[in-house]
């Protein structure tokens, strides 16, 4: 897409100050940038971390062939994606983080597209931008494309860390084109849902729900030979379908780019026909009064999460409801296959080789999407402060501490209802299979985790008292952060004490072994200083509003 | 001795470098309605955030009815507050947020806050995403008007509602001093301060200039006037309530009238004056004119 083609106002020469459109992009530029350049720098890092530990990995040839043979199991293949072309360095790191760094740009596009589009038009900042000189479609439009750039440098950033990393031009240029391309596909989903609801939430909300049904398409395309065609209907099946390093198609691509097109065209029209403030489904014009749970702070923050709370359950549930669905065929296949277990722990996934171990393994991962969610309910506490909403109750006879405990009271219980949500969903799973697993132990596993999240809620408390304008990246630390240390630690074989500040490192694998008293103690210890300290600053501190 | 509504001893904010707030002394008494006036960024907001306990204090102490303004819980029982730039929850709707709001505040008279929604011609049933400026105000003031708190702290309350709705306002303002509740109403619209304040507060650049009753600002209600004439000059000098009498051009003259214009008119009738113009000087402008650059730091 190019920005040249832009209508220029008939008379945009005349008395007023040049090229109005660029300091629109740059506006655009300014609350993208920060994020953009993480996505970007956390892909490339991902990638040349798993690129430069391939031959560690494959030191044993035999242990090449033995890996392979697991994309034989539709488990694995669900799971993990086709582990196909293992027996290159490239092939290896598109298998082991493709999937993670799509899904990551994937998300971070739809966040920020519907951030600085739909949220600031909600916030009423659009109609200042409107009554300049560009049209609704041109301000969208530069507003997309420093969206798509950093979908553009992200694929840049793989490609050349691929290419320096001595892999296959084709394969490089391949995957770094599909990632960069599923990023801007996000991008135009996310306009387009911006356009069509009046509100940011259900935007992000539909079109997180496409990018997730695009993986579920792709998971049961590579599950169930017979319905391999759905790769054709998935972004991401269609990246799988590209085959870098093995097949190297780029038919695949090009329908993914000429989707991703259509889908702008038809998000730029929609934004030619509806008015501000709009979208092309109507706001609701009126209703009758819903008063429940509005009788008090700690009701109406029950009230405020059940939505947001809703949508994870929803993703989480049926990702681990997928796992334990799973669970059977791939721990049997492991067992009948003892060398690939061992090939499995080598390639970061550890005792594979019972049921018990393999959810293991998966709980454990379960704690960022939890601690995400965590997160996002305090930076949105946050929001609610910055952008004056909060007023209403911080000018009530309501004690500040009475006000953000019930936010933190409610967020943990919430995360409780999450973890217990996905236990309940891998026991389903696997039961419905005719597996092993006892629900206290699926409970257990799930419970297990859950030090870790309070951890991330307590250290976002802390920030929303004394540094509240990085609660969102302090939030994520103990467990996005934590996660990613452990992985790059035990990479790069790291003294243990780096490894130890993980939180993850002292996670017991239950329910493989008992659950860690003491680190859980640790754990909660340490997030319940966190927490008052973040209390005692937000009491003390002036709101900023 | 009463106990004031509101009281400011030696209140200062600082914002690194920046004085916002600079020795505050004031004191609002109970059953008054007052005025706070300034210019933007004369220190207002800031002053309420003080007042409010949501921003805290550099030096010095606020008060509310003689409760420290820290203690949220205590003072927030007696005040109800209109913030200047309302922002609500946009999913919920207009009824929702009135609801919330009296089940969280001080005690709501809701006969009262019916008979305001219908005054205010307010349609509670539309989720709030959907209000303009000005019926986001209304939301604001509605629930702050229901209340029975002893005070009222409105923040430039009408920037956004049309004239029939300002008159509403001034309406609820009265009946809540009839009430007997303290109304502190900060703006910059002299005009709606003239109609419903007893004494007014002038803050400038962070500090307290002057507070008067609202006869005495009356006094500095002085009008622009420029005339374009043919023939002869008028000769205004002598003429009571005209000052500062300058050219404005060839044939054009430019004065300052304050109090009652008949002297000024007869001297004018005398010449053939083709054009003339009056302008209501800015609040701003009054200020520069009677405070000169003294009170600026």
């Amino acid at each position: 897409m190019s920005l040249g083609t832009l209508p220029a106002p008939a008379n945009s020469q005349l008395a007023s100050a040049p090229a109005p459109g660029r300091a629109v992009t740059w506006l655009a530029i300014r609350q993208i940038r920060r994020g953009g350049l993480l996505v970007a720098g956390l892909s490339a890092g991902m990638t040349a971390l798993v690129a430069a530990t391939y031959a560690q990995v494959m030191a044993d040839p035999a242990a090449a062939g033995s890996l392979q043979a697991l994309a034989g199991n539709p488990a694995i293949r669900t799971l993990f994606g086709a582990p196909v072309g293992l027996d290159t360095a490239g092939g290896f790191t598109v298998w082991r983080v493709g999937t993670v760094i799509a899904i990551l740009l994937g998300v971070w596009s739809i966040l920020a597209t519907t951030r600085i589009t739909r949220g600031e038009e909600d916030a009423g900042r659009w109609d200042l931008l409107l009554s300049g000189r560009l049209r609704a479609p041109a301000v969208l439009l530069r507003h997309l494309a420093p969206v798509m750039a950093v979908a553009a440098a992200t694929a840049t950033a793989v490609t050349a860390v691929l290419l320096l990393s001595g892999t296959a031009p084709t394969g490089a240029v391949l995957h770094g084109a599909g990632i960069g391309l599923l990023g801007m596909f996000s991008v135009a989903v996310a306009a387009l849902t911006a356009q069509v609801f009046p509100a940011r939430s259900p935007a992000t909300g539909t079109a997180v729900a496409v990018l997730c049904l695009g993986l579920l398409a792709r998971m049961i395309g590579d599950g169930v030979t017979a319905l391999g065609w759905l790769h054709w209907l998935s972004p991401f099946g269609l990246l799988s379908l590209s085959g870098p390093y093995v097949h190297n198609r780029v038919l695949p691509l090009l329908l993914l780019a000429a989707a991703t097109a259509l889908i702008t065209v038809l998000t730029l029209t929609a934004a030619r026909r509806r008015d501000v403030h709009d979208g092309l489904i109507p706001a609701a014009a009126g209703r009758r009064p819903r008063t429940r749970l509005l009788a008090s702070v700690e009701t109406f923050a029950v009230r405020r999460v059940t939505r947001p709370l809703t949508g994870w359950m929803i993703g989480i549930g049926a990702y681990y409801l997928l796992i334990g669905l799973t669970a059977v065929s791939v721990t049997d296949f492991l067992r009948d296959n003892p060398a690939l277990a061992g090939d499995a722990s080598q390639a970061g996934f550890e005792g594979l080789g019972s049921i018990a171990g393999f959810t293991a393994t998966l709980f454990a991962i379960l704690a960022m999407p939890v601690g995400g969610f965590v997160t996002a309910r305090m930076t949105a506490f946050l929001a609610d402060e910055t952008d004056r909403r909060l007023t209403q109750l911080t000018s009530q006879p309501i004690t500040r501490i009475r006000l953000i405990g019930a936010e933190i009271a409610v967020t943990a219980v919430a995360a409780a209802v999450l973890v217990t949500g996905a236990g309940l969903a891998t026991w389903l799973g696997i039961t419905a299979i005719g597996g092993e697993l006892a629900v206290d132990a699926a409970l257990s596993g799930t419970w297990n985790v859950l030090p870790i999240v309070l951890l991330s809620l307590g250290t976002a408390v802390f920030a929303i008292g004394w540094t509240p304008r990085w609660t969102g990246l302090l939030g994520g630390l103990p467990t996005t952060g934590g996660f990613l240390l452990l992985v790059i630690a035990d990479s790069v074989a790291a003294p243990d004490w780096v490894r130890d500040i993980s939180p993850f490192a002292h996670l017991a694998p239950v329910p493989l072994t008992e659950a860690s008293m003491t680190a859980s103690s640790v754990m909660l210890a340490v997030a319940t200083v966190l927490t008052i300290v973040g209390v005692a600053g937000y009491r003390r501190r002036d709101l900023r509003s | 001795m009463t106990v004031p509504a509101l009281r400011a001893v030696d209140l200062t904010k600082r914002y690194g470098h920046l004085t916002a707030l600079d020795t505050l002394n004031l004191d609002v008494p109970a059953g008054e309605v007052f005025g706070f006036l300034g210019p933007n960024g004369a220190g207002k907001s800031t002053t309420i955030r003080l007042l409010l306990g949501l921003a805290r204090p550099t030096a010095g102490r606020a008060e509310v009815f003689g409760v420290d303004a820290a203690d949220v819980a205590s003072a927030h029982q007696r005040l109800a507050y209109v913030p200047a730039d309302v922002a609500l929850w946009p999913q919920l709707t207009g009824a929702e947020i009135l609801h919330l709001q009296a089940r969280t505040g001080p005690g709501t008279d809701l006969a009262y806050r019916e008979e305001l929604v219908d005054r205010f011609a307010l349609d509670p049933s539309k989720p709030a995403r959907t209000y303009s400026t000005g019926n986001r105000q209304k939301v604001a003031l509605i629930a702050a008007f229901a209340t029975r708190a002893p005070l009222l702290v409105l923040d430039e309350p009408t920037s956004g509602l049309d004239p029939l709705m300002e008159r509403e306002f001034r309406t609820a303002v009265r009946q809540a001093r009839d009430r007997g509740q303290t109304v502190f109403l900060s703006s910059h619209q002299l005009a709606e301060v003239e109609a419903v304040c007893d004494r007014v507060a002038i803050l400038r650049a962070g500090r307290l200039v002057d507070v008067s009753t609202i006869e005495d600002l009356r006094g500095l209600h002085r009008s622009d006037v420029t005339i374009t004439y043919a023939g002869m000059a008028p000769d205004l000098s002598g003429i009571p309530g005209v000052e500062a009498i300058e050219s404005a051009g060839e044939r054009r003259l430019r004065f300052t009238l304050t109090g009652e214009p008949a002297p000024a008119l007869r001297a004018l009738a005398a010449v053939e004056v083709t054009a003339l113009t009056m302008r209501e000087p800015s609040l701003e402008e009054i200020f520069l004119d009677y405070y000169g650059t003294e009170a600026t730091r």
